[in-house]
């Protein structure tokens, strides 16, 4: 009977960690609409977390760099961030907040470049390089240019425009040169944020059967090119991981990863 | 045979007009700098630049105040006339983007 209990408890004590090893880290940058019919003031939450559970928030240190580009122009914006705390279903983290007004027409890409944060669990730093593009109007600029990050993903396709069903591609890039075979973690966004309290919603908008639908692991080609069909309206967040050339930080191990969002919607 | 070929250069160019004409649709949007003037940007869905698209500003009856054409960062500024306006948007038939001075707003 011990035995059947030790037993029991090991197999309780794997599926725990398990399930709490399975979800990925993402890097968010969200605002609840990328495609605007007009120009007006965006805001912007930048957090730290595992969106499919809502789960463990980082604490995000001082970025090293926030900007915009539009129309090709680079504005810097990381004197505007404002810290928050965001609360998390199982704890609350340190992340950043701002609002920018869009004016005119085009797509503006949102860039965020976080210090390294260092995971414990993995005696490792992560670095999440994160894209968001918003359109105003319907009219393209910015949205598809590779902007030289050190990890980044060029998108194939607009972000902003996707309807459920359609795919999302994006080229996972080094510094401008594409990343055959780059291992790519998807992840359902399943809390909604909940702008006004810095917090996710409690309801899950999906169950998933089992830890391989939390976040889905898929991979991008020889040229870097990974697909992705999007099966319901939301926000889906896209992490390529380990591309970037920065491999060390303070003599221990740095994941330099792409993240970039899309958000989809229903034909209706 | 010389007539054959001008009919089907005819025909291609139609049609590729054609597909251009309802691939893209145009878009444009305004708003007021806060100094007295209004800027108004416009574009095309397929990202092609407005340069040289003409605009337009009519007073409440329809009477044109103004006339001129987007410039090379497909903009046009003009002072806010005083009354009810509209911004007009004109790349061609079914090109046309209306937009009413309420709507203009900082």
């Amino acid at each position: 009977m011990k035995k059947g209990l030790t037993i029991l408890s090991l197999a309780l004590a794997t599926l725990v960690l398990g399930a709490g090893a399975a979800p990925a880290h993402f890097q968010m940058i969200y605002t609840p609409e990328t495609a605007l019919e007009k120009g007006k003031e965006v805001d912007l939450k930048l957090v730290f977390t595992h969106p499919f559970e809502a789960g463990h928030t980082m604490d995000m240190g001082q970025p090293e760099e926030f900007f915009v580009v539009h129309k090709g122009e680079k504005k810097d914006l990381l004197g505007t961030l404002r810290s928050i705390e965001w609360t998390s279903l199982t704890n609350k983290g340190k992340a950043f907040e701002t609002s920018y007004k869009v004016r005119g027409i085009g797509d503006w890409v949102f860039v965020l470049v976080p210090a390294p944060y260092y995971e414990d669990n993995e005696k490792a730093y992560i670095q999440q390089i994160t894209k968001l593009v918003v359109n105003t109007s319907g009219a393209p600029t910015d949205w598809e240019a590779d902007l030289g990050l050190p990890a980044e993903i060029v998108p194939l396709d607009k972000p902003y425009a996707l309807w459920t069903g359609n795919v999302f591609r994006g080229v996972v890039k080094s510094a401008g040169k594409p990343v055959p075979n780059a291992e790519v973690e998807v992840e359902y966004l399943n809390h909604i944020p909940l702008m006004a309290k810095n917090m996710f919603d409690k309801a899950a908008k999906v169950k998933a059967p089992q830890d391989s639908f939390v976040t889905q692991a898929i991979k991008a080609d020889a040229n870097g090119v990974f697909t992705f069909g999007i099966p319901r309206a939301g926000w889906w967040g896209f992490a390529a991981m380990g591309v970037g050339p920065k491999d060390k930080h303070e003599d221990k191990p740095n994941s330099q990863d792409a993240v970039i969002w899309v958000q989809a919607v229903d034909m209706k | 045979m010389k007539k054959l070929v001008l009919a089907a250069t005819v025909a291609a160019m139609t049609l590729g007009l054609g597909a251009l004409a309802w691939a893209h649709s145009p878009v444009c949007t305004c708003y007021d700098g806060g100094d007295g003037s209004i800027t108004c940007e416009g574009g095309f869905s397929d990202g092609s630049s407005a340069a040289g698209v003409v605009m337009y500003v009519q007073d409440g009856s329809g009477k044109e105040l103004l006339k001129g054409a987007m410039n090379k960062d497909s903009e046009f500024t003009f002072k806010k006339p005083a009354g009810d306006y509209q911004a007009v948007f004109d790349a061609g038939e079914g090109h046309k983007v209306v937009i009413q001075g309420k709507d203009i707003v900082r």
